[in-house]
Protein backbone atom coordinates (compact mmCIF):
# COMPACT_ATOMS: atom_id res chain seq x y z
CA UNK A 1 0.00 0.00 0.00
CA UNK A 2 0.95 3.64 -0.50
CA UNK A 3 2.61 5.73 2.22
CA UNK A 4 1.50 8.63 4.25
CA UNK A 5 4.99 10.11 2.97
CA UNK A 6 4.34 9.45 -0.02
CA UNK A 7 1.02 11.23 -0.44
CA UNK A 8 2.46 13.98 1.77
CA UNK A 9 5.06 14.65 -1.23
CA UNK A 10 2.26 14.82 -3.80
CA UNK A 11 0.14 17.11 -1.94
CA UNK A 12 3.18 19.31 -1.33
CA UNK A 13 3.36 19.44 -5.09
CA UNK A 14 0.15 20.51 -5.87
CA UNK A 15 -0.81 22.95 -2.77
CA UNK A 16 -0.45 26.42 -3.35
CA UNK A 17 1.71 28.70 -0.83
CA UNK A 18 -1.96 30.22 0.35
CA UNK A 19 -3.32 27.79 1.31
CA UNK A 20 -4.15 26.97 4.94
CA UNK A 21 -3.15 23.12 6.05
CA UNK A 22 -4.26 22.11 9.03
CA UNK A 23 -2.61 18.81 10.09
CA UNK A 24 -3.61 16.25 12.99
CA UNK A 25 -0.63 15.33 15.34
CA UNK A 26 2.14 12.79 14.98
CA UNK A 27 3.58 11.84 12.08
CA UNK A 28 0.95 13.49 10.01
CA UNK A 29 2.50 17.08 11.31
CA UNK A 30 5.94 15.57 11.65
CA UNK A 31 6.29 14.49 7.86
CA UNK A 32 4.30 17.96 6.73
CA UNK A 33 6.57 19.95 8.70
CA UNK A 34 9.11 18.59 7.30
CA UNK A 35 8.24 18.79 3.73
CA UNK A 36 6.60 22.35 3.90
CA UNK A 37 7.99 25.00 5.86
CA UNK A 38 5.20 27.63 5.60
CA UNK A 39 3.22 30.02 7.77
CA UNK A 40 -0.06 29.27 6.36
CA UNK A 41 0.31 25.38 8.34
CA UNK A 42 -1.70 24.89 11.24
CA UNK A 43 0.00 21.95 13.10
CA UNK A 44 -0.98 19.54 16.34
CA UNK A 45 -4.03 19.14 16.04
CA UNK A 46 -5.74 15.81 17.68
CA UNK A 47 -8.26 13.97 18.88
CA UNK A 48 -11.59 14.60 16.94
CA UNK A 49 -10.07 18.23 16.65
CA UNK A 50 -8.51 18.30 12.99
CA UNK A 51 -11.65 18.93 11.02
CA UNK A 52 -13.51 20.77 13.08
CA UNK A 53 -10.57 23.58 13.66
CA UNK A 54 -10.08 23.06 9.74
CA UNK A 55 -13.98 23.79 9.07
CA UNK A 56 -13.89 26.90 11.86
CA UNK A 57 -10.96 28.23 9.81
CA UNK A 58 -12.83 27.31 6.43
CA UNK A 59 -15.69 29.59 7.54
CA UNK A 60 -13.97 32.44 9.21
CA UNK A 61 -11.93 32.94 5.48
CA UNK A 62 -13.93 31.93 2.79
CA UNK A 63 -12.14 33.15 0.29
CA UNK A 64 -8.98 31.45 1.34
CA UNK A 65 -8.63 27.71 0.32
CA UNK A 66 -8.24 25.31 4.04
CA UNK A 67 -7.06 21.56 3.91
CA UNK A 68 -7.46 19.40 6.31
CA UNK A 69 -5.04 16.78 6.86
CA UNK A 70 -6.80 14.39 9.03
CA UNK A 71 -6.69 10.23 10.08
CA UNK A 72 -8.89 7.47 10.53
CA UNK A 73 -8.51 7.43 14.29
CA UNK A 74 -8.93 10.97 14.69
CA UNK A 75 -11.81 11.63 12.57
CA UNK A 76 -13.74 8.91 13.97
CA UNK A 77 -13.50 10.38 17.85
CA UNK A 78 -16.13 13.22 16.08
CA UNK A 79 -17.77 11.75 12.98
CA UNK A 80 -20.57 14.15 13.51
CA UNK A 81 -18.63 16.84 12.67
CA UNK A 82 -18.81 15.29 9.04
CA UNK A 83 -22.51 16.51 9.05
CA UNK A 84 -21.86 19.98 10.23
CA UNK A 85 -19.39 19.96 7.41
CA UNK A 86 -22.15 18.94 5.02
CA UNK A 87 -24.63 21.64 6.34
CA UNK A 88 -22.52 24.40 6.69
CA UNK A 89 -21.20 23.85 2.49
CA UNK A 90 -17.49 25.84 3.05
CA UNK A 91 -16.26 25.57 -0.77
CA UNK A 92 -13.26 26.53 0.56
CA UNK A 93 -12.99 23.30 2.62
CA UNK A 94 -11.07 19.85 1.39
CA UNK A 95 -11.02 17.58 3.74
CA UNK A 96 -8.24 14.56 3.60
CA UNK A 97 -8.19 11.17 5.48
CA UNK A 98 -5.06 9.14 5.66
CA UNK A 99 -6.85 5.84 6.69
CA UNK A 100 -4.15 3.84 8.09
CA UNK A 101 -6.83 1.49 9.72
CA UNK A 102 -4.49 1.18 12.57
CA UNK A 103 -4.23 2.63 16.41
CA UNK A 104 -0.35 3.41 17.18
CA UNK A 105 1.08 1.62 14.32
CA UNK A 106 2.39 4.76 13.27
CA UNK A 107 5.64 5.37 15.32
CA UNK A 108 6.15 1.31 15.86
CA UNK A 109 7.95 -1.33 13.66
CA UNK A 110 4.61 -3.65 14.24
CA UNK A 111 1.14 -2.20 13.69
CA UNK A 112 -0.77 -1.33 16.20
CA UNK A 113 -4.75 -2.03 17.10
CA UNK A 114 -7.14 -1.70 14.12
CA UNK A 115 -9.52 1.03 13.63
CA UNK A 116 -12.84 0.98 12.23
CA UNK A 117 -11.76 1.40 8.97
CA UNK A 118 -9.22 -1.49 9.64
CA UNK A 119 -12.56 -3.40 9.74
CA UNK A 120 -15.74 -2.96 8.02
CA UNK A 121 -16.34 1.15 8.05
CA UNK A 122 -16.11 3.21 5.03
CA UNK A 123 -15.34 6.69 5.93
CA UNK A 124 -15.64 7.80 2.15
CA UNK A 125 -19.40 6.58 2.38
CA UNK A 126 -19.71 7.89 5.78
CA UNK A 127 -18.86 11.33 4.46
CA UNK A 128 -21.47 10.70 1.53
CA UNK A 129 -24.37 9.48 4.02
CA UNK A 130 -23.37 12.91 6.03
CA UNK A 131 -24.26 15.08 3.06
CA UNK A 132 -20.55 15.76 1.44
CA UNK A 133 -21.39 14.94 -2.51
CA UNK A 134 -17.74 14.89 -3.25
CA UNK A 135 -16.83 12.04 -1.13
CA UNK A 136 -14.27 9.68 -2.37
CA UNK A 137 -11.77 6.94 -1.63
CA UNK A 138 -8.47 6.88 -3.28
CA UNK A 139 -5.36 3.92 -2.66
CA UNK A 140 -2.75 4.99 -4.84
CA UNK A 141 -0.37 8.42 -5.21
CA UNK A 142 -1.50 8.63 -8.69
CA UNK A 143 -5.32 9.04 -7.77
CA UNK A 144 -4.76 10.96 -5.08
CA UNK A 145 -2.96 13.59 -6.63
CA UNK A 146 -5.27 13.86 -9.46
CA UNK A 147 -8.68 13.91 -6.98
CA UNK A 148 -6.70 16.84 -4.35
CA UNK A 149 -5.88 19.11 -7.79
CA UNK A 150 -9.50 18.55 -8.40
CA UNK A 151 -10.72 19.40 -5.00
CA UNK A 152 -8.13 22.50 -4.70
CA UNK A 153 -9.85 23.75 -8.10
CA UNK A 154 -13.59 23.52 -7.56
CA UNK A 155 -16.28 24.17 -4.71
CA UNK A 156 -16.19 21.72 -1.84
CA UNK A 157 -16.60 20.69 0.47
CA UNK A 158 -14.34 17.51 -0.27
CA UNK A 159 -13.57 14.70 1.36
CA UNK A 160 -10.63 12.23 0.12
CA UNK A 161 -9.93 9.24 2.37
CA UNK A 162 -6.29 7.96 1.62
CA UNK A 163 -6.08 4.60 2.73
CA UNK A 164 -2.39 4.17 3.48
CA UNK A 165 -0.12 1.53 5.24
CA UNK A 166 -0.29 0.79 8.33
CA UNK A 167 3.31 1.51 9.24
CA UNK A 168 5.42 4.62 7.94
CA UNK A 169 8.38 2.79 6.84
CA UNK A 170 9.67 5.61 4.65
CA UNK A 171 9.71 8.80 6.89
CA UNK A 172 11.74 11.68 6.13
CA UNK A 173 14.75 12.87 8.18
CA UNK A 174 13.91 15.07 10.79
CA UNK A 175 15.92 18.20 9.54
CA UNK A 176 14.01 21.21 11.55
CA UNK A 177 12.19 21.56 14.49
CA UNK A 178 8.84 21.77 14.03
CA UNK A 179 7.02 24.77 16.20
CA UNK A 180 5.37 23.92 19.38
CA UNK A 181 1.47 24.44 19.52
CA UNK A 182 2.10 28.31 20.83
CA UNK A 183 4.70 29.37 18.57
CA UNK A 184 2.60 27.65 16.09
CA UNK A 185 0.30 29.89 16.80
CA UNK A 186 1.48 32.86 17.08
CA UNK A 187 3.28 32.31 13.45
CA UNK A 188 -0.16 31.95 12.28
CA UNK A 189 -1.84 34.38 13.82
CA UNK A 190 0.59 36.58 12.09
CA UNK A 191 0.67 35.27 9.02
CA UNK A 192 -3.28 35.77 8.71
CA UNK A 193 -3.03 39.17 10.37
CA UNK A 194 -0.73 40.11 7.57
CA UNK A 195 -2.57 38.21 4.44
CA UNK A 196 -6.03 39.18 5.51
CA UNK A 197 -5.66 42.42 7.19
CA UNK A 198 -7.56 41.00 10.48
CA UNK A 199 -6.21 41.58 14.23
CA UNK A 200 -6.36 38.34 15.75
CA UNK A 201 -3.30 38.52 18.74
CA UNK A 202 -4.61 42.37 19.90
CA UNK A 203 -2.25 44.44 22.22
CA UNK A 204 -2.95 43.55 25.76
CA UNK A 205 -2.53 47.21 26.88
CA UNK A 206 -6.04 47.80 26.88
CA UNK A 207 -7.56 51.35 25.40
CA UNK A 208 -3.91 51.36 24.70
CA UNK A 209 -3.27 48.41 22.27
CA UNK B 1 -36.11 31.34 29.49
CA UNK B 2 -37.53 34.35 29.32
CA UNK B 3 -36.65 36.41 26.24
CA UNK B 4 -35.79 39.64 27.45
CA UNK B 5 -32.78 37.30 29.68
CA UNK B 6 -31.94 35.61 26.44
CA UNK B 7 -31.71 39.09 24.64
CA UNK B 8 -29.45 40.21 27.00
CA UNK B 9 -26.46 36.86 26.84
CA UNK B 10 -26.62 38.01 22.86
CA UNK B 11 -26.32 42.08 23.99
CA UNK B 12 -23.39 41.03 25.87
CA UNK B 13 -21.90 39.01 23.12
CA UNK B 14 -22.54 41.56 20.85
CA UNK B 15 -20.77 44.89 23.03
CA UNK B 16 -18.14 42.30 23.65
CA UNK B 17 -17.32 42.33 19.71
CA UNK B 18 -17.82 38.64 19.44
CA UNK B 19 -19.11 38.02 15.85
CA UNK B 20 -19.12 34.01 15.48
CA UNK B 21 -20.78 31.63 17.77
CA UNK B 22 -20.66 27.61 18.06
CA UNK B 23 -22.86 25.63 20.00
CA UNK B 24 -24.99 22.69 21.01
CA UNK B 25 -28.39 23.59 22.16
CA UNK B 26 -29.61 22.99 25.44
CA UNK B 27 -33.44 23.60 27.34
CA UNK B 28 -31.83 26.63 29.36
CA UNK B 29 -30.51 28.12 26.89
CA UNK B 30 -32.69 27.58 24.18
CA UNK B 31 -33.83 31.75 23.62
CA UNK B 32 -30.12 32.41 23.17
CA UNK B 33 -29.17 29.66 20.67
CA UNK B 34 -32.41 30.45 18.47
CA UNK B 35 -31.76 34.11 18.54
CA UNK B 36 -28.09 33.42 17.22
CA UNK B 37 -29.18 31.41 14.78
CA UNK B 38 -31.50 34.09 13.48
CA UNK B 39 -29.45 36.38 10.97
CA UNK B 40 -30.36 40.04 12.63
CA UNK B 41 -27.99 38.70 15.58
CA UNK B 42 -25.52 39.70 13.63
CA UNK B 43 -22.85 36.93 14.93
CA UNK B 44 -22.31 33.83 12.26
CA UNK B 45 -23.80 30.93 14.19
CA UNK B 46 -23.18 27.34 13.65
CA UNK B 47 -24.73 24.41 15.19
CA UNK B 48 -22.20 21.64 15.78
CA UNK B 49 -22.74 17.79 16.74
CA UNK B 50 -21.09 18.01 20.08
CA UNK B 51 -19.22 20.25 22.15
CA UNK B 52 -15.63 19.17 21.69
CA UNK B 53 -16.19 19.88 17.87
CA UNK B 54 -17.54 22.99 18.91
CA UNK B 55 -14.63 23.94 20.58
CA UNK B 56 -12.44 22.92 17.84
CA UNK B 57 -14.25 25.01 15.34
CA UNK B 58 -14.08 28.02 17.79
CA UNK B 59 -10.39 27.62 17.89
CA UNK B 60 -10.02 27.44 13.70
CA UNK B 61 -12.63 30.68 13.66
CA UNK B 62 -10.11 32.58 16.09
CA UNK B 63 -6.74 31.87 13.72
CA UNK B 64 -9.14 32.85 11.19
CA UNK B 65 -9.59 36.33 12.90
CA UNK B 66 -13.22 35.96 13.95
CA UNK B 67 -14.30 36.61 17.48
CA UNK B 68 -15.67 33.34 18.78
CA UNK B 69 -18.00 32.27 21.68
CA UNK B 70 -18.89 29.08 22.63
CA UNK B 71 -22.05 28.09 24.01
CA UNK B 72 -22.40 25.14 26.17
CA UNK B 73 -24.26 23.67 28.33
CA UNK B 74 -22.97 21.99 31.69
CA UNK B 75 -22.88 18.48 30.67
CA UNK B 76 -21.22 19.66 27.46
CA UNK B 77 -18.38 21.23 28.48
CA UNK B 78 -17.82 17.75 30.23
CA UNK B 79 -17.98 16.63 26.47
CA UNK B 80 -15.36 19.44 25.73
CA UNK B 81 -13.16 18.85 28.79
CA UNK B 82 -10.06 17.41 26.53
CA UNK B 83 -10.64 19.94 23.60
CA UNK B 84 -11.16 23.24 26.06
CA UNK B 85 -8.11 21.96 28.17
CA UNK B 86 -5.71 21.56 25.09
CA UNK B 87 -7.01 24.82 23.77
CA UNK B 88 -6.48 26.40 26.67
CA UNK B 89 -3.30 25.17 28.24
CA UNK B 90 -1.00 23.85 25.17
CA UNK B 91 -2.05 26.13 22.50
CA UNK B 92 -3.31 28.98 24.60
CA UNK B 93 -6.28 30.44 22.27
CA UNK B 94 -8.80 32.37 23.80
CA UNK B 95 -12.11 30.68 23.77
CA UNK B 96 -14.77 32.40 25.59
CA UNK B 97 -17.56 29.84 27.17
CA UNK B 98 -20.79 30.96 28.11
CA UNK B 99 -22.97 28.32 30.35
CA UNK B 100 -26.02 28.63 31.41
CA UNK B 101 -25.25 27.41 35.27
CA UNK B 102 -27.24 24.35 36.05
CA UNK B 103 -26.91 22.40 39.22
CA UNK B 104 -26.03 25.33 41.32
CA UNK B 105 -27.92 26.54 44.59
CA UNK B 106 -31.55 27.57 43.66
CA UNK B 107 -31.87 25.15 40.67
CA UNK B 108 -35.34 23.28 41.30
CA UNK B 109 -34.10 20.78 38.95
CA UNK B 110 -32.39 17.59 40.49
CA UNK B 111 -29.06 18.10 38.31
CA UNK B 112 -26.81 18.87 41.33
CA UNK B 113 -23.75 16.47 39.63
CA UNK B 114 -23.29 19.34 37.92
CA UNK B 115 -22.33 21.56 40.94
CA UNK B 116 -20.05 19.45 42.06
CA UNK B 117 -18.04 18.75 38.39
CA UNK B 118 -18.51 22.41 36.20
CA UNK B 119 -16.43 24.95 38.60
CA UNK B 120 -13.78 21.81 39.17
CA UNK B 121 -13.47 21.28 35.50
CA UNK B 122 -13.09 24.76 34.43
CA UNK B 123 -10.12 25.28 37.85
CA UNK B 124 -8.46 21.96 36.12
CA UNK B 125 -8.33 23.65 32.76
CA UNK B 126 -6.86 26.56 33.90
CA UNK B 127 -10.28 28.49 32.55
CA UNK B 128 -10.60 31.66 35.07
CA UNK B 129 -14.62 32.25 35.22
CA UNK B 130 -17.04 34.42 36.66
CA UNK B 131 -20.52 33.26 37.90
CA UNK B 132 -23.45 35.64 37.60
CA UNK B 133 -25.84 35.81 39.80
CA UNK B 134 -28.01 38.97 38.66
CA UNK B 135 -29.29 39.72 35.35
CA UNK B 136 -28.45 43.63 35.58
CA UNK B 137 -24.37 41.79 35.51
CA UNK B 138 -24.80 40.00 32.68
CA UNK B 139 -23.56 42.06 29.75
CA UNK B 140 -20.52 43.63 31.63
CA UNK B 141 -19.35 39.94 32.69
CA UNK B 142 -19.34 39.00 28.99
CA UNK B 143 -17.47 42.07 27.78
CA UNK B 144 -15.00 41.75 30.60
CA UNK B 145 -14.27 38.14 30.38
CA UNK B 146 -14.15 38.43 26.62
CA UNK B 147 -11.78 41.61 27.12
CA UNK B 148 -9.60 39.64 29.26
CA UNK B 149 -9.52 36.38 27.48
CA UNK B 150 -8.30 38.25 24.23
CA UNK B 151 -5.50 40.04 25.85
CA UNK B 152 -4.39 37.16 27.62
CA UNK B 153 -4.35 34.56 25.12
CA UNK B 154 -6.50 32.50 27.47
CA UNK B 155 -9.99 31.12 27.45
CA UNK B 156 -12.52 32.22 30.46
CA UNK B 157 -15.80 31.09 31.05
CA UNK B 158 -19.27 33.00 32.06
CA UNK B 159 -21.85 31.01 34.21
CA UNK B 160 -24.78 32.38 34.60
CA UNK B 161 -27.16 31.06 37.33
CA UNK B 162 -30.75 30.38 37.10
CA UNK B 163 -31.36 34.00 39.60
CA UNK B 164 -29.77 35.88 36.38
CA UNK B 165 -31.41 33.87 33.93
CA UNK B 166 -35.21 33.86 34.99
Amino acid sequence: MVSRYALLKKLAGVVADDTLVVACIGNTTAFWGQLKEREANLFHVTLGMCTPVAHGLALALPKRKVVALDADGNLLLNLGSLGTVANEAAKNLTIIVFDNGNYLGSHKKEPGMRTATGGKMNLAKVAEASGIDSACMVDDAEAFEQKVKAALGSNGPHVIVAKIAALDDDRPEKSRRIPDPRQNKYEFAKYIERTEGVAILGGGLGNFG
Amino acid sequence: MKEEKAKLIVQGMKEAGVDFAVGVPDAQFIEVYKMLERSESGIRYVGAANEAEAAGICMGAWAGGKKPALVIATSGLLVATYHIARINLLHEIPLLILIPYRGDLGDPRWLGMYQKTTEPALKAMDVPYRVVRRSEDVVRTIKECHESARAWLRSAAVLFTEEALW
